[in-house]
């Protein structure tokens, strides 16, 4: 077998747009840690509860898929917030423990809530995007969407964050949360609209996994781990180091299992993960 | 004063006496822990239909009457798609609600350590769905039964009709087929994935590939390069629900092609969800399974089983509102109408009552002949002392196509309901 050949070229694609769906999901996390710190253990389940909003406003109310897509984000924008008002705020001067747990505790709520109303039966939006095929390589169009998106909304927050009077301010609370009232700024604003963004980013992630996978209540179980181990990893709160331990998690998975069997590009990347907390327990780039 | 103590014990007697004779009349009960995934991801492939399958078989029991002056009482439990949920469950009907036998269960990944526990712990058990041969194989299991095939026999059936349509359908000699496998990395999918090894190996097909996977794994991109990479004409898969319909979607994206892709069980067993995510695209596909009892000729059957599968299936549709019924219903009813009708009476009558040795006792007295139950196969158990005891020796699977947006038997000939389709139509995006 010829080791450098378009097979291994396809995995090495393959990995970078898997990181781009992973980069994407630990974009919301991070926010959420960098400037609140607390982490939403709940956040894939978020995404769920996004890509059923997507099912029903498309295929059962028959609405445009672009429109689904922005009362998708919208709603998920919303139930971010309602997240933070009713559930985190009680607890943001609580033990990191307690938040934990309380976020934990949404999880099972909304995994139980979505089967109770949605079912168990998997729901599929039916949409099926063509694939490129470049040089006998073939390459998702939809995965490639996913990763332009991540790309565009890193972008599009590192610019929100660094260029405007709110996002100056996010910043602002996420270096010291208790000098900011002092100077009129209101934390719990800022952290109800941190909370929704942070909501707005998991409802893009849900409208692009809506196009590659089925919807059913316990789809977060796929999702949920790795995403919270990419952002351990890029250091918990830190965007771009997330953003690129999306990408080094994605290539052991996709690489990893290309050359060995597939479970071990898992065993490889989780091996890395550990390795890494020994060296690095701050994440590659530290912390936020 | 003493007249008054009289008078309350006279009353305390009477009311002891009483009490008394309204226990003797009670009915008698046998309390069965039914065990199933009703919720999580294996809810939606195959263990919601089984679990309301067997609810009918024993609702139809009750309203009858019970079986021989025992009402059935069953303690319906969610395992959540979960092992520990499942072992926990378990734990907690036998040893707080103290339960006369478990049944049920849908993963393989739940028999195996619950056959421990309940084997160690003496308790019948009566296995519907879960099929991996781990589960009995070397076991030496005493009070744990399964009417229900196992994985070693879906391998082995799968290479038969593959080695059987090698030459008349896809003209290559056996040793030229291409063969890759490919499987869920649980004791379900393991198991098949073993007998697929073993039987293609026998028969002298070039097995291209072999791989397991994790079926909450999101990304299986790498699997399919190189199952491009290995060009296989024929494709093994077995799989759960969610990522079958990975899979498919990831290949059609990543131009894998195929003459065959054979399903083994579980999630292929569900032509409607298959249906509901591809579309026409799900045409074609083949699935090895216990069949679907609707899909046999009643006229082979013992008289009555064709009238007691459309029973099945009437209800069943009352109770789902869906048009399409899955060989797991066929899986869920029949192993509880087995246990119901054959092995309980037996217990009752020959043994005396429902103890766990009179139900084990019962159990190993089975002697269905082929025919006797409504998914045709017979059922008499593997005795103790064998490295398949309490595993039914009689039990066979089939293997289906769907043709048309309808399920036909394609294997073996003399079930046969329509000829295989294969290779794959052009007209498919799966097609070489």
């Amino acid at each position: 077998m010829q080791i450098f050949d378009s097979f291994l070229l396809e995995a090495v694609i393959n990995g970078i747009l898997l990181g781009g769906i992973l980069a994407l999901l630990a974009l919301g996390l991070n926010l959420i840690f960098g400037v609140i710190d607390v982490v939403w253990i709940c956040y894939a389940e978020l995404i769920m509860i996004g890509m059923y909003s997507v099912y029903y406003a498309h295929n059962v109310y028959h609405w445009p898929l672009a429109l689904a897509f922005l009362a998708c984000v919208l709603l998920v924008a919303a139930l971010g917030a309602l997240l933070h008002v009713l559930v985190i705020r009680p607890v943001l001067g609580a033990e990191p423990i307690n938040q934990l747990l309380v976020t934990g505790g949404v999880l099972f709520f909304l995994q139980a809530v979505a089967t109770l109303a949605f079912g168990v039966e998997f729901k599929n939006v039916g949409v099926s995007l063509p694939a490129l095929q470049i040089a006998g390589m073939y390459i998702s169009f939809a995965r490639l969407i996913a990763f332009g998106v991540a790309l565009g909304g890193m972008v599009a927050l590192y610019l929100f964050l660094k260029r405007t009077y709110i996002g100056t301010a996010i910043r602002a609370i996420s270096q010291d949360r208790g000098i900011m009232p002092l100077m009129g700024v209101s934390p719990n604003r800022i952290f109800v609209l941190t909370s929704a963004i942070g909501g707005a980013l998991a409802g893009l992630a849900a409208c692009l996994l809506v196009l590659q996978y089925d919807i059913h209540p316990a789809i977060g179980l796929s999702f949920g781990p790795i995403t919270f181990m990419v952002c351990v990893l890029g250091g918990l709160g830190n965007m771009v180091g997330g953003f690129i331990a999306a990408f080094i998690f994605a290539q052991f998975i996709s690489v990893g299992g290309y050359f060995l069997a597939l479970e071990w590009g898992y065993v490889l990347a989780f091996l890395f993960f550990i390795g890494m907390m020994f060296w690095r327990p701050q994440g590659i780039l530290g912390g936020k | 004063m003493r007249s008054f103590g009289i008078r309350i014990c006279a009353l305390a007697a009477v009311l002891g006496a009483a009490a008394f004779a309204s226990s003797a009349f009670a009915e008698k009960e046998i309390k069965i822990g039914v065990i199933y995934d009703y919720t999580g991801p294996l809810a939606a492939g195959g263990s919601k239909a089984a679990a309301i399958a067997t609810k009918i078989a024993i609702d139809m029991i009750n309203e009858k009457g019970g079986v021989d002056g025992y009402k059935i009482v069953p303690i319906y439990a969610d395992a959540q798609s979960k092992v520990d949920v499942a072992i926990n469950e378990a734990t907690r009907l036998m040893d707080e609600q103290h339960v006369d036998m478990l049944m049920g269960f849908y993963s393989s990944a739940e028999c195996v350590p619950i056959a421990q526990k309940a084997d160690a712990q003496k308790l019948f058990t009566w296995y519907n769905v879960c099929i991996a041969s781990s589960v009995f194989k070397g076991k030496n299991l005493q009070y744990v039964f399964r009417a229900q095939l196992h994985s070693d026999q879906i391998g082995k059936a799968a290479c038969t009709f593959v080695k059987e349509i090698a030459q008349p359908k896809l003209h290559k000699a056996v040793k030229d087929l291409r063969v890759a496998i490919i499987h869920e990395d649980g004791p379900y999918g393991s198991g098949v994935a073993a007998g697929n090894v073993e039987a293609c190996g026998a028969d002298g097909m070039d097995i291209v590939l072999k791989e397991g996977y994790s079926a909450t794994a999101p990304d299986l991109s790498s699997l399919i390069t190189k199952l491009r990479r290995a060009r296989p004409d024929v494709i093994l898969h077995t799989g759960y629900n969610p990522d079958i319909t990975l899979f498919w979607r990831q290949a059609r994206e990543q131009g894998l092609k195929w003459d065959a892709l054979i399903g083994q069980g579980a999630g292929y067993g569900q032509y409607d969800k298959l249906h509901a995510s591809f579309g026409d695209e799900a045409n074609y596909i083949f699935d090895v399974d216990p069949v679907a009892a609707q899909l046999l000729d009643a006229k082979t059957l013992k008289p009555g089983l064709g009238d007691l599968t459309q029973e099945m299936i009437t209800r069943y549709k009352a109770a789902t509102g869906e048009k399409e019924v899955p060989p797991h219903a066929s899986m869920g009813f029949n192993q509880a109408w087995i246990f119901f009708t054959d092995v309980l009476p037996r217990a009752i009558k020959k043994y005396g009552g429902i103890t766990s040795d009179d139900l084990r006792k019962a159990a190993l007295d089975t002697d269905i002949p082929v025919g006797g139950t409504i998914q045709g196969y017979g059922v008499k158990f593997f005795p103790p002392g064998t490295p398949m005891s309490g595993q039914n020796e009689r039990s066979s699977p089939v293997v289906m196509q769907y043709l048309g947006g309808q399920t036909k038997i394609v294997w073996p000939a003399a079930l046969r309901t329509a000829d295989p389709v294969i290779p794959l139509p052009k007209s498919s995006a799966y097609a070489k």
